[in-house]
């Protein structure tokens, strides 16, 4: 994919994009929640 | 070069914000605590922003690009490991435990939560002593990374680029404390995504789009036969698993820096601002969209780096220059635009500043707060100095400090060799992982941690990280020859040891240490509490 043949450089952006895309939506969650 | 006129009149534009915001800062700094951590009461962006421009240096940029250009984009690990621990792990887990027990304790530097938790004046110390004497190499890391860039680009010389910038720096964190420096960050964050937003942009239009990748998967048998006989496979693969650049790129660049970014005073003093969780929850987004634009940036455009040069010069980015850390100051300057390279300067200039301006203040009040305040009551210093227990006493205390650790940093890039940025940073964040890493875990999480197990802790780690570093991991023991004018050899010990960084020996010792020590505590405690 992309020229990028060896999946461990793939699985490395993967998951970069994936976490991105986890803390968006768990701060967006999580906005107005009540800590402590 | 960067064209003269646009440089300068955007960087007046520049400089004017920034002195705008630290006189925003002086202003808003009314007491210590203030001083300490800008008054608890931070805005969530402004957080998000200011955690990102902290963690992100010149040596991220430079450095780590620098690395990517010559190791591949197995380096990418790095930038998920900076998303998961650097902001998620620390935001989530580390964050919120942090700032309630910081407020609840009335701590005001890293140093002083371990102090308080542990009701430990002896952590507190050494905790300080060790930022004290440890992160000078970090901050005078990025200092070279900044002057080296100035260096390049604007053909200043080297001496005046670093006084230049550390004197602009010290201004403001001197006199308008952690307001000044979270209020500049943030500024200097939102210009670090923008430029490192358009970067990408136009690297991937210089070498045909996301074909640049096939291009730079084309070129693996350009790999330098030095390269080539330790491993390396390509720039769009890993290394062979178990091979010397495997354990370099592996265990210092990806682990250890993405590891030790959890205990880093800097960066953890930066949830005591917060006025709330849920600030810390707000402050996420802006935290992992920012680390994503800068370091996936600079590590995919570090790779290719050398497609560039290949197609334009016939040279692989290592030959165009011998120095890792000059390869991106080339690249911008050779293939970019000139308003883009104006930009990449200003870039460049927010990353070192907004990093330096926070070890700046982290070290002042270590030296000022954390040691000076406690020790000046000792008998054999002078009455006259030891000042008093007023609170606009130990702000001018902190401030002087400040200066103090400032004129240090500067000194000690005067004396690093230079191809030494992205090294010193991976092995401060080895240190701190090393040292404080399972005294501050066990500090936000246990309700009843130990004090023996953490300063047991607290010495292993750092202890065993120096030893190691100075007598068995090469890459540092042979330009310290420490070990080699003790042993005549610059390492004790035979590969895979040699390439096996600090941090993987000394935090499970200090981990060890930990238990071990806790153990003790709890077992001696009982028969305490009986006699």
């Amino acid at each position: 994919m992309f020229g990028i043949d060896d999946p461990w450089i793939l699985l490395g952006y993967a998951l970069c994009f994936i976490s991105t895309a986890f803390g968006i939506v768990y701060g967006i969650m999580k906005w107005n929640e009540e800590v402590d | 070069m960067v064209n003269q006129t646009y440089f300068w009149a955007a960087t007046a534009v520049y400089a004017v914000v920034i002195f705008y915001l630290a006189w925003l800062g002086y202003k808003r700094t009314k007491c210590n605590a203030d001083y300490m951590l800008a008054g608890r009461d931070i805005h969530p962006v402004i957080l998000g922003l200011s955690y990102g421009a902290t963690f992100i240096s010149t040596s991220a940029i430079v450095g780590f690009g620098g690395y990517a250009a010559k190791l591949g984009m197995g380096i990418i690990w790095l930038v998920m490991l900076n998303i998961l621990v650097g902001v998620l792990i620390a935001f989530i887990v580390f964050g919120k435990p942090t700032r309630r027990i910081g407020k609840k304790l009335g701590a005001l530097t890293f140093p002083d939560l371990l102090g308080k938790v542990y009701k430990s004046n002896f952590m507190q110390y050494v905790t300080g002593l060790i930022i004290m004497v440890g992160m000078p190499l970090y901050s005078s890391a990025v200092l070279i990374g900044g002057g080296r860039f100035i260096e390049e680009v604007l053909s200043v010389p080297y001496l005046w680029a670093i006084i230049g910038l550390t004197a602009i720096t010290a201004a403001y964190v001197v006199f308008g404390g952690l307001v000044a420096v979270m209020y500049t960050d943030a500024l200097q964050g939102s210009l670090m995504i923008f430029g490192m937003s358009a970067i990408m942009i136009v690297t991937l239009s210089l070498v045909g789009g996301f074909d640049g990748f096939q291009s730079l998967t084309d070129m693996s048998h350009l790999v330098p036969a030095g390269l080539a006989s330790t491993g390396m496979t390509g720039w769009t693969s890993f290394p062979e698993l178990g091979s010397a650049t495997w354990y370099t790129l592996v265990t210092t660049i990806i682990m250890g820096v993405g590891i030790g970014v959890l205990a880093q005073p800097q960066l953890a003093v930066r949830f005591m601002t917060a006025k709330d969780g849920k600030a810390l929850n707000r402050a996420i987004p802006v935290g992992v969209i920012f680390i994503l634009i800068t370091t996936g940036v600079a590590y995919t455009m570090g790779a290719l780096t050398n497609v560039y040069f290949y197609q334009q010069f016939g040279k692989i980015s290592t030959e165009m220059t011998g120095n890792v850390d000059s390869i991106v100051p080339l690249f911008i300057d050779t293939a970019m635009p000139e308003w883009l390279v104006v930009m990449f300067v200003l870039v460049l200039l927010a990353a070192a500043m907004s990093t330096m301006s926070s070890l700046f203040h982290v070290m002042g009040t270590a030296a000022g707060h954390d040691i000076w305040v406690h020790l000046r009551k000792a008998r054999f210093f002078p009455s006259k100095l030891r000042g008093s227990d007023e609170d606009a006493s130990k702000l001018k205390v902190n401030k002087a400090a400040t200066f103090i650790m400032i004129a240090a940093s500067l000194g000690l890039a005067f004396i690093m060799p230079g191809d030494i940025i992205a090294r010193a940073t991976a092995m401060f964040m080895g240190l701190c992982a090393a040292a404080f890493l399972p005294a501050y875990t066990v500090a936000v999480f246990s309700k009843n941690p130990s004090r023996l197990g953490a300063i047991a802790s607290l010495l292993t780690g750092s202890i065993v990280w120096a030893v190691w570093t100075v007598f068995v991991h090469k890459a540092e023991s042979s330009v310290l020859k420490v070990s080699e004018i003790l042993t005549g050899s610059p390492s004790v010990l035979e590969f895979p040891w040699t390439v096996v960084d600090s941090l993987f020996i000394a935090l499970p010792l200090s981990i060890a240490a930990l238990i071990i020590g806790t153990m003790i505590e709890r077992r001696m405690a009982p028969r305490m509490t009986d006699a």
